[in-house]
């Protein structure tokens, strides 16, 4: 198992998964990481996570204005350019406001068969988690009937099993990070784990299963770059990863949206599965939409700590309200820790390479 | 009104005043006075987002304060600018809300709209009723004055129209706890009777505050916008105390005198517009504007947020319906609907969207919003690009460029040549 076909799943998502649809199968999109796709699994579909990608915008200029996140522009535009017509159905999350705006903008420019707005809870406390279960027994009754077809208790502790064993396998895959020298390189990681997003994840379970036994006899090579950890948003540009790789460094950990936060904590599979899934979502390592911050940044410290990571690259999306709101207190944190920190606003459309690899160098030089 | 070219001229006018607007400038100053001399009176000066029940905090005899409405001050007197700075200068965005970056401006360069800073939190209060972001900004705020904060979990209803009894349960379950957290950090027992009381008192407020909106459909339609702004302060900021019903009741008498009488506030009215959303308050002269070419504003959707009718007999239930249908929540579509009706109920022209650059959650929808009322109603629409609080980067003669030509555009519409 090659790095490369984990990187050509993602490039071709699109591709594959009207190739799935082809084969019959039912197909339903999410956005962010607050929904419990387990429950959607069980309903009969494969989960695909919406993503936006580097392209320039076009058709979603009209849609959505200039000061919104390149994100949510450029997912648009691919689902303006047809590219999702493949969904049976979308699910918006309360996060952030922009994921809420979105969740209209869809509704009425994109037709898909079915959409649902899940209000996830701003908290996690008992009576958010109480509150999240009775969401999560609605957002599955509104499954059903869209499918027909009752959602078990076995098929959902099925998929708690599935989606579990995907998150233990890419841990497995974080702890090679923890080595002196890694096997993989930061954008080869991050390659791998990205891929779990838009598969199946039978598929991406398997893949990892041929990948990581090879790895975890690897030697990697004690090439002495320096350990970085990246914090922040989502992003598309795995190019960033690279430039620091060329500049020196090796991003070993993360903390981002699509990363860590995604794939740590586990589904309890002993507790009733509704309960079981509320708790892990509201108690996840929380993204800045949730309150309180503060597990976050000792989930940095800890990351930062164990993977002995000599900088922190804080990666923040432009116009990424709640993202920028916490970047001076993350950034101040840190430092007060004794980790450096360089501070990048990011987009993926219209990525400035040649800025960001100046930046990193002597980022790099600094603490290297 | 016309040029030999057809093309329209902005004709000034002598802009009469509200009568009210004087016992608004005493409402102000007595409230800032009470604000500055809260700590020596022992009454906690509270911090709260909009869409916080400021019931709570006039429950407890607290004295709220607003940011937000705080930083609209600050830009009208031309201090924003400055104060904004301050918050980028501690590596906040410039892409964030003004309000925030004036806010953070205010606390770490320790001044405000008038030299002094307003008065330290002794509590924070925040929630999520209007923007995600609100619990962001405080938490900001809480890490600089460690105080106590109250952050009160609003479930999103988005594209429902009756609020599920679930999310009523959880909200009221959290205002309850806000209660004992306000017990706990007021040292003060709370009292269901004072919360009635407050509570009717706000219901009162909202309930003039709609009959003056309602009355805003009379052709020619009695008020002006900035009238309608300027006068929001009570029911931003005193919601809950007689004094703004009191104030209301004054204002909705000669709204009612002016309807009775014909009397518009534009000498001629042509065209009939609705104002999406936010003010700029730093060029509130803009609506004038508008008006010198015979263009009065006869709705807006950016007052009716402060106003919900409440019900004493079940205070926390009833709160929880006003906060939670709050009409901004809904998605895009709810929106349009609510702009629909109003086009048809106030015989709207038209519709200018104020692209609030610093403002996602409410600009994001806009170019939807606007699609909807063309293609459903034939609701001709402006948009231009500001920000609330921030002049920089505003173009004054851009602006008003587009204003022109939305104008013409109105004109041959509404009163095309025979």
């Amino acid at each position: 198992m090659m790095i490369s076909q984990f990187d050509e799943a993602y490039r071709n998502r699109h591709k594959l998964a009207e190739g799935w649809e082809k084969e019959g199968k039912k197909l339903f999109g999410y956005f962010c990481n607050y929904i419990p796709e387990e429950l959607i699994y069980a309903a009969g579909f494969i989960t695909l996570r919406i993503r936006g990608s580097s392209e320039n915008i076009e058709l979603a200029d009209a849609h959505l204005p200039s000061i919104c996140c390149s994100y949510m522009r450029s997912a648009l535009e691919e689902a303006l350019k047809g590219r999702y017509n493949y969904l049976d159905g979308a699910v918006f999350p309360k996060s952030c406001d922009m994921t809420r705006a979105l969740y209209g903008i869809w509704k009425r420019d994109i037709k898909l068969p079915y959409y649902y707005f899940l209000p996830v809870p701003g908290k996690s406390t008992d009576a958010a988690v109480d509150f999240f279960i009775e969401e999560l027994q609605l957002f599955k009754e509104s499954l059903e009937k869209y499918t027909n077809k009752k959602i078990s208790e076995a098929s959902l502790k099925q998929a708690i099993k599935l989606y579990n064993e995907n998150r233990a396998l890419v841990r497995e895959l974080y702890n090679l990070g923890l080595r002196d020298t890694p096997p993989l390189s930061g954008s080869e990681a991050f390659a791998v784990l990205r891929a779990g997003l838009v598969m199946p994840k039978e598929e991406h379970n398997a893949m990892l299963r041929k990948l990581l036994p090879g790895l975890s006899s690897a030697k990697g090579s004690p090439d002495g770059k320096v350990r970085l950890m990246v914090a922040g948003n989502t992003f598309e540009t795995i190019e960033l990863l690279q430039a620091v790789e060329d500049s020196g460094g090796n991003v070993v950990v993360d903390d981002i949206d699509i990363g860590s936060r995604y794939y740590f904590s586990a589904v309890d599979e002993n507790a009733e599965p509704l309960r079981a899934l509320a708790e892990r979502y509201l108690r996840k390592v929380p993204c800045p939409c949730k309150h309180p911050a503060e597990p976050r940044l000792y989930h940095m410290l800890k990351l930062a700590k164990e993977y002995r990571v000599r900088g922190v690259i804080l990666l923040t999306q432009k116009y990424c309200d709640t993202h920028l709101y916490d970047r001076p207190w993350l950034e101040s944190s840190l430092k007060n820790n004794g980790i450096p920190v360089l501070v990048v606003d990011h987009s993926d459309t219209g990525w400035a390479g040649g800025k960001f690899k100046t930046m990193v160098q002597a980022f790099i030089e600094m603490v290297g | 009104m016309e040029t030999k070219q057809g093309k329209p001229t902005a004709t000034p006018f002598k802009v009469v005043r509200l009568a009210a607007s004087a016992a608004l400038g005493t409402l102000n100053e007595i409230y800032y006075k009470e604000l500055a001399n809260a700590k020596q009176q022992g009454k906690p000066v509270i911090w709260i987002t909009s869409m916080t029940p400021i019931e709570l905090v006039y429950a407890f005899d607290g004295i709220p304060f607003f940011p937000e409405n705080y930083a609209a001050l600050c830009s009208s007197r031309k201090v924003a600018e400055d104060l904004c700075k301050a918050g980028e200068a501690r590596g906040y965005s410039q892409d964030l809300c003004a309000y925030a970056l004036c806010t953070f401006g205010i606390m770490f360069e320790k001044r405000g709209a008038f030299g002094e800073p307003p008065p330290d939190p002794d509590i924070l209060i925040a929630t999520e009723g209007a923007c995600a972001t609100h619990p962001k900004w405080w938490e900001a705020i809480q890490r600089h004055y460690e105080c106590p904060m109250i952050i009160i979990d609003a479930p999103y209803t988005v594209d429902s129209e009756t609020l599920a009894p679930r999310q009523k349960a959880y909200y009221v379950a959290e205002l309850k706890e806000a209660v004992k957290s306000l017990e706990q950090a007021t040292k003060k027992p709370f009292s269901m009777e004072k919360l009635r009381e407050v509570v009717s008192f706000s219901d009162q407020a909202s309930e003039l505050w709609d009959d003056i909106d309602a009355m805003r459909a009379a052709i020619p339609t009695p008020i002006s916008q900035i009238d309608v702004f300027t006068c929001l302060f009570p029911l931003v900021t005193l919601k809950g105390t007689k004094e703004a019903v009191d104030f209301y009741k004054q204002l909705r008498d000669e709204v009612k005198a002016r309807v009775d009488n014909k009397v518009g506030f534009v000498p001629n009215e042509r065209f009939r517009l609705i104002w999406d959303l936010f003010p700029v308050y730093h060029n509130m002269r803009l609506l004038n504007y508008f008006a010198e070419f015979g263009a009065a504003f006869v709705t807006d959707l950016y007052g009716n947020a402060f106003s919900g009718r409440l019900d004493s007999s079940d205070p926390f239930g009833s709160l929880a319906n006003r906060y939670l249908s709050f009409f901004m929540r809904s998605a895009s579509r709810g929106k349009a609907e609510l702009y629909k009706k109003r086009a048809k109920q106030y015989h709207v022209d038209g519709i200018v969207f104020h692209s609030n650059r610093c403002c996602r959650n409410f600009t994001a929808e806009q170019p939807d919003i606007g699609a909807i009322l063309r293609e459903e109603l034939g609701l001709p629409s402006m948009s231009f690009e500001g920000n609330m609080v921030d002049p920089r980067g505003y173009d004054d003669a851009q602006v008003k460029s587009k204003i022109e030509t939305f104008i013409e555009m109105l004109e041959a519409r509404k009163y095309p040549k025979k």
